[in-house]
């Protein structure tokens, strides 16, 4: 329990820092650039518009309002990517630091999930645009927003831990996580929609495993369909981040103190 | 409040790490089927047990890769100890190196904040101290532009200013400082003093031996991860440099008789190992040149070789009082030896009476009981004038018409006929052009600037000198270039002039001298370096004590007994030392028709004393040689 006293003691006395370290993020992504943070929504909304041309061609017109569909899933998917991407790296690219002052480490990565999480919030600026000119309609439930962002939030600082403490030890894992990532792309029914034109042992195996799954679904549920979400995908999705995090937590733990060898 | 700052007991850190980092899955896989995934341990850190009192200050020492950073991590926290334990009491601020910590992309503003919070302040208290840490570090004008513009000092002020703006119970400050300009280093100095006296724990590591020894009262010396020795940073400091200066010298030892065995070729062969020799030497080699300094006695140094006799350097060769007016050549030879501030103030006497040298007030007041400058100046006045000389035929004339009688039989008279061998009136007039009286009461017989003799005598001077060069005693040059011709590209001769042309015009001619060197069982045989003797019955012309040229060796380490060297002048003949050229108009016309046979001669340097045959000071004799060494290598001297 003391220990537990000092966890907590020090996470509130470096609070400044990851403020400090989440602004930095936030600034210097778009520093210099001509069109700063508008970048956050440009992004995505430009993204959206190429997939829409693309797919809408190819898939017919079986989806309604692909751009609201596409972006309902797609945003947490990016925030997934972007911020275990970061988080990989957190602990590695702070090196120099961390051989030279006492940091829980922890800090960076918890920082750049952090960032990342801001990031898309602002990103959701791109789905209003998209919403108002498709004009589609804005259901009550999308308030419920915030609950599946932080699932998704625990689920990725977990993963962050876990993948930031591996590529301390194995850098390949950079590589390999990038495979991974498309694959699971593929994976989550994001540009397609998960019917039954696909065999019932892939959905059976998508609506499993596929943490991804359980967070898009939800969010295409509050925000594309206006439903509320199911008990099923709710309490799995925030089952899933929580033993996502105990993993990461516990990885990270077991070997933070070698770090400092291999970094 | 516990009383230890610091305790580390038994500490032991292993790195257990393969040969080389594997840090991807092929090589892990390829050394999982080799079977070579066994652990090599490496053993940084062993048996570290450090008891650190608050307000301390300790200096860390020991070559790259003895554990110097790793010990500071391991109290700083960062790295966990294997085995043992660390304790600290009180906050650690460590001073962050340069690009840690700081993000070259933020401003220093930015920066300021992000340092700040990485050691563990708020952003409340960074606001509150944030004017000051931007006056310490006098990075106004660059607030709010990015760190990665900035210079490796100015970012190196940065991270000095954030660490201290609290007074941290803690300060471990690892090589940093070295990058800042002289001003912001005393700055920091200053701030680390007030910094230890206000009670701040100090933990420093440099390869800068000296700012351990400023800066620290204790020092670590660190060797293969252990501790090689602890204790006041002096004596650490001293034994850790002595090694330091040993290896390398081994190293340059083994590297020379490497090239000595493979019978590699030298570029110049130069012949002396005295003053202008080793300058030469030293010059050439400085510049990638390979010299060999082969010198016909058995040593070096030259005439102004000292031997060490139980504890006291004697001067071999007579006395040598190190003066020049020239910053350059001073700052020259102090990189060689230290000097101490050792003033030549020499003592006559005649007879019973005992006078000052140069002539001065003092001697003045002595011979006459006069007091005023105006006295003195119209009584040498008056005895001038009694003597009626218009042109002086001879020295005696000569001096007289100089100094007066009273000086001149009494200081001048006896020395110079004991000094050349015959009567005044025999000595032509040209010897002495003036002979400078001093109407002050200063003893100090040189006017120069800078005055000395280096600590630990001359010979050590000339070993570091030579530092480096090979040379070969007891070598004989006509000898040597008789077999070994095809050794060098060059020579440098410093011998004498005539002997290199084998007397073909005949022998150059000089005045020699000849010392009684005796142990006396006194601590004090005179009470002066040196006493001329100055009327003719004595037979020697002045009695050296050589311990008096070392005042601060002999009040270190005081004995009761001395050496002193009596000082004969005598008839040079062909086969002795020769020390003083005779620069009459015969001997300068001979040397003439020598000069003109050496500028034929291709591929020898001639220079030195002997080879100029000219009195030359040792100031003088080094800005010869390193002008001629540059003129040979043709570079720019400034």
């Amino acid at each position: 329990m003391d220990l537990f006293k000092y966890r907590i003691k020090t996470l509130f006395k470096y609070l400044d820092l990851l403020k400090e370290l989440v602004s930095r993020d936030l600034k210097l992504k778009y520093r210099r650039s001509f069109l700063g943070y508008v970048w956050s929504v440009l992004d995505p909304l430009l993204t959206m518009i190429v997939l829409t041309v693309v797919f809408t061609h190819l898939l017919g017109k079986k989806i309604e309002n692909y751009p609201v569909y596409l972006l309902s899933g797609r945003m947490l998917y990016d925030f997934m990517k972007n911020s275990t991407n970061n988080a990989m790296k957190s602990v590695v690219g702070n090196a120099a630091l961390l051989r030279k002052v006492y940091v829980p480490k922890y800090i960076f990565t918890l920082a750049k999930v952090t960032s990342c999480t801001v990031d898309m919030v602002l990103s959701l600026g791109a789905l209003l645009i998209v919403m108002i000119v498709t004009k589609a309609q804005f259901h009550l439930t999308i308030l419920l927003l915030p609950l599946i962002v932080l699932q998704l939030y625990i689920f990725c600082c977990g993963l962050g831990f876990l993948l930031a403490q591996l590529n301390v030890f194995f850098r390949d894992i950079q590589y390999i996580y990038s495979v991974i990532l498309t694959a699971w792309m593929y994976f989550t029914p994001i540009i397609y929609q998960l019917d039954d034109r696909f065999p019932r042992w892939y959905q059976l195996l998508v609506k499993s495993i596929n943490p991804m799954y359980y967070y898009v679904a939800q969010s295409r549920d509050i925000i594309y369909y206006g439903n509320i979400p199911g008990p099923r995908v709710f309490f799995g999705g925030w089952i899933i981040a929580f033993i996502m995090l105990v993993i990461g937590v516990w990885a990270f733990q077991r070997s933070k103190d070698k770090f400092i060898l291999y970094i | 409040m516990a009383k230890y700052a610091i305790e580390v007991e038994n500490v032991k850190i292993r790195f257990n790490l393969a040969n080389e980092k594997v840090d991807n899955l092929k090589e892990y896989a390829i050394k999982l089927m080799k079977h070579e995934l066994m652990f090599q341990e490496f053993i940084a850190l062993q048996d570290i047990n450090l008891k650190i009192k608050k307000g301390e200050s300790w200096g860390f020492v020991g070559v790259n890769g003895s554990g110097k950073s790793t010990l500071l991590k391991t109290i700083s926290g960062i790295l966990k100890p294997y085995e043992g334990t660390v304790k600290i009491h009180g906050r650690i601020a460590p001073l962050i190196e340069l690009g840690a910590g700081i993000d070259p992309d933020l401003t220093a503003r930015e920066n300021i904040y992000l340092n700040g919070m990485v050691l563990g302040h708020s952003r409340e208290f960074m606001e509150e101290h944030f004017d000051e840490i931007v006056e310490f570090s006098n990075l106004g004008k660059f607030l709010d532009s990015p760190v990665k513009n900035f210079s490796s000092g100015m970012k190196a002020r940065l991270g000095f200013a954030v660490a201290t703006v609290v007074n941290p119970d803690i300060l471990v400050v690892d090589e940093v400082l070295e990058v800042g300009d002289m001003r912001f280093r005393r700055k920091c100095n200053e701030r680390m003093q007030r910094m230890l006296s206000g009670g701040t724990t100090l933990l420093y590591v440099s390869h800068n031996i000296d700012s351990v020894r400023n800066l620290c009262q204790y020092a670590v010396w660190l060797d293969e991860g252990k501790i090689r020795m602890a204790g006041p940073s002096m004596e650490v400091c001293d034994a850790y440099a002595e090694e330091q200066e040993a290896e390398v010298r081994k190293k340059q030892e083994e590297k020379r008789e490497r090239l000595r065995r493979e019978g590699r070729k030298y570029d110049y062969l130069v012949v002396g190992a005295g003053l202008y020799g080793a300058v030469f030497a030293r010059e050439l080699t400085r510049r990638g040149k390979r010299c060999l300094v082969i010198d016909k006695r058995n040593h070096i140094g030259g005439n102004i070789y000292t031997e060490d006799v139980d504890g006291i350097q004697v001067h071999k060769y007579g006395a040598h009082i190190f003066h020049t007016s020239d910053k350059r050549i001073w700052r020259y030879v102090n990189r060689f030896a230290e000097f101490n501030h050792y003033i030549n103030s020499p003592l006559a006497i005649y007879k019973d009476e005992l006078y000052n040298m140069p002539f001065n007030m003092n001697t003045f007041s002595k011979l006459w009981g006069l007091k005023k400058p105006q006295e003195v100046q119209a009584k040498i006045a008056e005895q001038i004038a009694d003597l009626h000389i218009e042109e002086p035929k001879n020295l005696e004339e000569q001096a007289l018409s100089l100094v007066g009688r009273d000086v001149y039989e009494k200081l001048v008279k006896g020395y110079t006929e004991k000094q050349w061998g015959r009567d005044c009136k025999d000595l032509p007039a040209f010897i002495i052009r003036r002979l400078p009286l001093r109407f002050t009461y200063n003893n100090n017989y040189f006017n120069d600037l800078y005055q000395g003799i280096p600590c630990g005598g001359y010979t050590s001077m000339m070993e570091r000198l030579l530092n480096n060069i090979d040379v070969m005693l007891e070598t004989d040059f006509f000898e040597y270039r008789k077999e070994h011709s095809e050794m060098f590209d060059k020579v440098v001769y410093t011998g004498m002039i005539d002997e290199y042309f084998d007397y073909c015009y005949g022998h150059l001619e000089y005045r020699s001298v000849r010392f009684e060197t005796e142990r006396v069982e006194e601590a004090n045989y005179q009470g002066n370096a040196v006493v001329n003797y100055t009327d003719r019955e004595v037979p020697y012309t002045r009695v050296i004590e050589h311990k008096h040229f070392e005042p601060e060796a002999e009040q270190e380490n005081p004995k009761d007994f001395s050496i002193i060297s009596r000082e004969y002048s005598m008839e040079w003949k062909p086969g002795i030392d020769p020390y003083y050229p005779v620069n009459d108009e015969k001997n300068n016309a001979l040397y003439e028709k020598y000069r003109a046979l050496a500028e034929q001669e291709e591929n020898v340097i001639f220079g030195g004393r002997l080879a100029s045959y000219k009195y030359y000071d040792m100031d003088k004799v080094i800005e010869a040689a390193i002008n001629d060494a540059a003129k040979e290598l043709n570079v720019w001297v400034q």
